[in-house]
């Protein structure tokens, strides 16, 4: 019952006419980023950070306006999925499975209204999941002590890759160049200059939000201009609503299962949104049996991804909000909002920033009826958002990212900076080195730092200490799995995943 | 030889690890002597583990990326040589005009017809620095159309 004041607390902050503005305005931000394609979640929250920090929110309405558009981009990326057969983002691939058929058959605007309510059970089932599980976790991470976290960031890392990630070895060598970035800059504990060059600007180390924009946004341009993907391709007409009652509740069982699986696959390190729709919508074929129609536009194949990836949205957020450990690119970037707030995130935030931690759980609740509603009769206007080509897109998204970098310092050397990493981020990708280990480096590298530091005091120089508890070698054990599995079911996994989408008649 | 991208980043990471490793050692000791912990100890860590990490991907390089070349790569070329312009040129001309040209030029060289491309650059400065300067007071950069 404690959590429920907390929580009505949380809808006291979150209600305020000021944080319900801008809740309003993320959500709807984040269903146009989701739907357009090329700007996904991550790239779209990091590209606000800096316009969140310049405009002097409070470090509350911040992290709400974040989460409202990570939500928003949740519920999004479903539209091009159904419209366009291409994923707005990577969760909503499995969406394209029977969503598109289904608007080839003409019902695609029965398609969107439907996936907007299995986003919304979805989300909230993943919130009341969050709600539950959050205050536990974060009391039991009270317990650890600076070597169980530093077993944990490297729990972090060694899972970031995925189960179904390809080669873990460079999932370890971005993390090490992350975390080689944020040792940039003036030590904090002895004061030594370290790797600064006698560099002025380097002196307080590298911003990691120019980083985070460089590596997302300015790359994600250099792709666009490769692949000449400038024109945008045509998309299917909406058409009128003939979705019945008796229809929707059908799927009632699909919703509760999708969403209950997603956010069991959110919050378990390693699995994240994308594996979350991919399992509902396995999962659901199975149970249907032949009865379905799979494939071929069964409004259950719709229901099933969507309440997924909206229900592993929200738990992602549990290790990020508890023990401030994100599980994946976007709530990586939400952390990196956490931290240039000053806020040190882990299980203190739970009691000593109650208001943001619970301001934030209400916000999504709200959030998430906002976007029913805003997704219900805006959809149109979203559908006709998606005919604007990327040729003109891209070139003005790249063009915020510099407004908001320029506007933090007004220097422009932090331009440079930020265009060196997008180039640094373009071989990245195209090495395929992931670019959100390296983030999560830059964001962990000091505490993690910090953590080891403690640990070897507390020993006296004995090494052994990051070993010694029974915790810490759980974990040490988990990390390892991280490492290990990706070879041995990885490819399983991967040729399955890769089996279901081709499997559809309408994969071209 | 395929992996060829993979050996050359996988050298070039060598050198940086042992280079980063490198200067590491070369601090000197914190006031007070040295404890368990000193600046160094983190980074050494680090450029061990990238050692391994670079060594890995020179012996089991992954199979070369499709790379551009030709037009492709002169066309990401003009990209990146527009964002640095862009960045040099911001103060000394102002926003709006900065940004017409950058946006405008990204956009042609996208595929956009030309002056559609340069009318989109136009009308998107003009709604950002409004937006900033007078929405938002936060000032952007005038330049050449500074009223004084």
């Amino acid at each position: 019952m404690e959590t429920l004041g907390f929580l009505m607390e949380g809808f006291a902050v979150a209600l305020t006419p000021y944080n319900l503005m801008f809740a309003l305005f993320g959500a709807f931000v984040g269903t146009l980023i989701g739907c357009l394609p090329g700007l996904g979640p991550a790239n779209g929250v990091a590209i606000l950070i800096p316009l969140a920090f310049t405009l002097g929110l409070p470090p509350e309405t911040a992290m709400i306006l974040l989460t409202a558009v990570y939500a928003g981009a949740m519920y999004g990326g479903r539209i091009s999925s159904i419209l366009l057969n291409i994923p707005g983002d990577e969760p909503a691939m499995m969406t394209c499975l029977d969503g598109y058929p289904m608007a080839r058959k003409g019902r695609a605007a029965d398609a969107l209204a439907v996936s907007a309510i299995a986003s919304f059970s979805g989300g909230l089932i993943g919130t009341i999941g969050l709600i539950m599980l959050a205050p536990v976790l974060a009391r039991f991470a009270l317990t650890f002590g600076p070597a169980e976290y530093f077993a944990l960031f490297l729990l972090a890392f060694a899972t970031l890759g995925g189960i179904t990630g390809k080669n873990p070895m460079k999932t370890v060598i971005a993390a090490a160049l992350g975390i080689m970035i944020s040792t940039v800059g003036i030590d904090i504990s002895t004061g030594t200059q370290r790797y600064t060059f006698g560099v002025l600007e380097l002196y307080e180390g590298i911003d990691f939000i120019l980083a985070i924009v460089g590596l997302f946004a300015i790359s994600e341009l250099l792709f666009f201009v490769e692949h000449r993907m400038g024109e945008g391709r045509e998309k299917m007409q909406v058409g009128k609503l003939s979705l019945s009652l008796k229809e929707l509740v059908t799927t009632i069982p699909t919703q509760l299962r999708g969403g209950i699986l997603g956010f069991i696959s959110g919050v378990l390190p390693g699995a994240g949104a994308s594996l979350g729709s991919f399992i509902s919508y396995t999962l659901e074929k199975q149970v249907v049996g032949k009865k379905g129609r799979f494939g071929e536009g069964d409004i259950r194949g719709v229901v099933a991804p969507e309440a997924g990836n909206n229900g592993a949205s929200s738990g992602a957020l549990v290790p990020m909000l508890t023990l401030g450990v994100p599980g994946s690119g976007t709530t990586a970037v939400l952390l990196a909002m956490l931290i240039s707030l000053n806020i040190t995130p882990g299980p203190l935030m739970f009691t000593q920033n109650a208001d943001i931690v619970w301001g934030v759980i209400a916000a999504l609740l709200i959030g998430n009826v906002l976007l029913l509603v805003l997704n219900i009769p805006l959809v149109g206007f979203f559908v006709r958002l998606l005919s604007v080509p990327p040729m003109y897109l891209l070139p003005i998204v790249t063009m915020v990212a510099f407004v908001g970098i320029y506007s933090i310092s007004h220097s422009t050397f932090d331009l440079y900076f930020m265009i060196a990493f997008g180039i640094a981020g373009y071989f990245l990708r195209k090495l395929e080195i992931p670019l959100v280990p390296i983030i999560l480096g830059l964001l962990l590298g000091p505490e993690m730092e910090k953590n080891l530091g403690h640990a070897l005091v507390l020993s006296d120089g004995d090494w052994s200490i990051l070993w010694g508890s029974p915790l810490a070698i759980g974990l040490w054990t988990v990390a390892g799995l991280g490492l290990v599995l990706p070879y041995l079911v990885g490819p399983l996994l991967r040729r399955r995943m890769n089996a279901a989408i081709k499997e559809s008649p309408v994969s071209d | 030889m395929t992996g060829f991208g993979d050996r050359i980043l996988g050298l070039g990471l060598l050198v940086l690890a042992v280079a980063y490793g490198w200067a590491a050692q070369q601090w000197p000791e914190p006031f007070g002597g040295a404890e368990g912990v000193g600046p160094e100890t983190f980074p050494t860590i680090l450029s061990v583990v990238l050692v391994a990490g670079s060594l890995y991907l020179m012996i089991k390089p992954d199979p070369d990326a499709r790379w551009p070349v030709g037009k492709s790569a002169l066309e990401l070329l003009v990209s990146v040589l527009v964002l640095v312009v862009y960045a040099l040129l911001l103060e000394p001309l102002g926003f709006v005009i900065a940004t017409t040209l950058a946006v405008g030029t990204l956009s042609w060289r996208m595929g956009a017809a030309p002056k559609r491309a340069f009318l989109t650059g136009l009308g998107s400065a003009v709604v950002v620095f409004v937006l900033f300067n007078y929405g938002l007071s936060l000032s952007l950069p005038a330049g050449l159309l500074e009223v004084h």
